[in-house]
């Protein structure tokens, strides 16, 4: 009697499962939910200038928070229709496969290695990597650091724990000490505390800092590692895919190009030229 | 969205885990005997008739039993470098888990001391034994025996808490967990390998600690 019930109910559960599968509504786009919620919700970080920070008011801000805003225009006409989800760089991808965010715009470098596990978008920046020092250090620019290496003094670098980091120190100055950190603020922290003897992070990071506080670090001048940032995406949903590709290429290179480069020139004190009438600027 | 495990990546680099997890021991086992010592002291002088030592004994356990470590491991890696104490990453962990392990042994060991039947110290000094001697060779060895669960249940969360040196550098287990995680992005099967070493340990010791103590129980 027990088994036949016990095969009755397998039979209905199957049956069930079926019918779901079969007949349920395909899964809603990101696009849809997002239109339908009525702002977007972004992944990025708050101790990187000047991608992601607080600024004195205790607002985000940044390059990647303009990026997001520029998104919320294009699904909103609204920039102020976007809500933060502040995150440590290695929440990026679980945070986004969990579905905590709609999309992760913090300074995230393409690789092929993430590639596997999410979706880029087109890239919106090209960043170096650089080394910046404490202005009171040992060295004042990387020449002094390679000297100082030769003759057998012990050098640390710190740098942001991310792929490839190790490596990267070796490249800056072969049998250097790497200190790889969790968060970039921690990597600033072993700057000033002298924990290490520099840090490996972005030019974009070191050209705002050497400038905004130019009693506390300095550019060493060294760079390399050219390196493509994009927004990251669930990859099981073309259509939101294209619709953030289309957003960033209409403000890089389309009748939205001021958004983009009212951005650029604010974070990186730099004047873009408005794209040139023809071919589109992206297939120069 | 179905995730696709796959565990070559683990397979790869569970060398350095297990490293990790050894370095992890160690320090646990190091931190816990600088622990003993701080906390031994600070029990006597918690337990003594002196007020300033009592204080002092009292300051130390609130302390660092109401900080939280993480922010006890930031001040000693980032803040004492900044007034001259410079400590290799590895010692300034240790010297962290020892004081906190210090705070909380003292209680243990405070209430192991006020545990020993009086009798047992006035037979002492019937028989002329010093003040040393009463405590090196009546309280503490019975005081050990009865604060040895105790002390094994703290072993065990202190190898738990070798977790926050990730935190400055220090190459243990989660260290290594987090440094797969960020450069395969295998999230699970970095995080759930960690977890399941640290299980296993866990359970190991706490097999071997409870088998000390039948050994070592006090039977009256």
């Amino acid at each position: 009697m027990l088994r036949k019930i016990a095969f009755s109910l397998l039979v209905v559960l199957l049956v069930g499962i079926f019918t779901i599968s079969v007949f349920a509504a395909p899964e809603k786009s990101k696009l849809q939910t997002v239109l339908d919620r009525g702002y977007l919700i972004v992944g990025t970080g708050s101790v990187n200038v000047p991608w992601h920070f607080m600024d004195e008011k205790g607002e985000l801000v940044g390059f990647d928070v303009e990026m997001a805003r520029i998104l919320a225009i294009g699904l909103f006409n609204d920039p102020t229709k976007v809500k933060f989800v502040e995150q440590s760089p290695d929440a990026r991808i679980p945070n986004l496969l969990t579905d905590k965010v709609d999309i992760v715009i913090q300074f995230m470098t393409i690789s092929a290695n993430r590639a596997q596990q999410v979706s880029f978008s087109i890239p919106y920046y090209t960043e170096g990597i650089g080394l910046i020092l404490p202005a009171g250090g040992k060295y004042k620019n990387y020449e002094e650091m390679v000297a100082a290496k030769k003759n057998g003094k012990t050098i640390t670098i710190a740098m942001l724990q991310n792929v490839d980091a190790a490596e990267n120190v070796q490249t800056i100055l072969k049998g250097a000490v790497d200190a790889l950190y969790e968060t970039q603020g921690l990597v600033y922290q072993a700057i000033n505390s002298g924990r290490a003897d520099a840090g490996a992070v972005d030019l974009s990071s070191i050209l705002w800092l050497a400038s905004k506080e130019p009693e506390k670090y300095l550019d060493s001048g060294f760079s390399f590692s050219p390196q493509l940032y994009g927004a990251a995406m669930r990859p099981d949903d073309q259509i939101w895919i294209n619709f953030v590709n289309t957003v960033f290429e209409v403000s890089m290179c389309g009748n939205q190009y001021k958004l983009y480069n009212d951005a650029y020139a604010k974070w990186f004190g730099v004047e873009l030229p408005a794209p040139k009438i023809g071919k589109p600027a992206m297939y120069r | 969205m179905i995730y696709y495990f796959s565990f070559r990546v683990i397979q790869n680099n569970i060398g350095d885990m297990i490293n990790g997890l050894g370095l992890g021991l160690f320090i646990a086992v190091i931190s816990l005997f600088f622990g003993i010592i701080l906390g031994l002291i600070a029990a006597f002088a918690a337990v003594s008739s002196n007020r300033a030592l009592n204080n002092i004994a009292t300051w130390y356990t609130a302390f660092f039993r109401n900080t939280p470590l993480l922010v006890l491991i930031y001040i000693a890696y980032f803040g004492l470098p900044e007034v001259g104490i410079m400590m290799e990453r590895n010692a300034s962990f240790i010297f962290t888990l020892s004081f906190y392990a210090g705070a909380y042994m003292t209680e243990v060991f405070r209430a192991g001391l006020q545990a020993i039947p009086k009798g047992i110290i006035e037979a002492g000094q019937t028989i002329g034994l010093n003040r040393f001697h009463i405590c090196w060779n009546i309280q503490l060895p019975i005081m050990f025996r009865y604060v040895l669960p105790s002390m094994s249940n703290y072993l065990i969360s202190l190898f738990k808490d070798t977790s926050l040196a990730a935190s400055i550098t220090v190459p243990e287990l989660t260290y290594f967990a987090r440094k797969l995680n960020v450069e395969t992005f295998r999230v699970f099967e970095a995080w759930l390998t960690a977890a399941f070493l640290y299980i296993v340990t866990c359970y190991l010791m706490a097999y071997l600690l409870r088998k000390l103590e039948r050994k070592l129980r006090i039977e009256w």
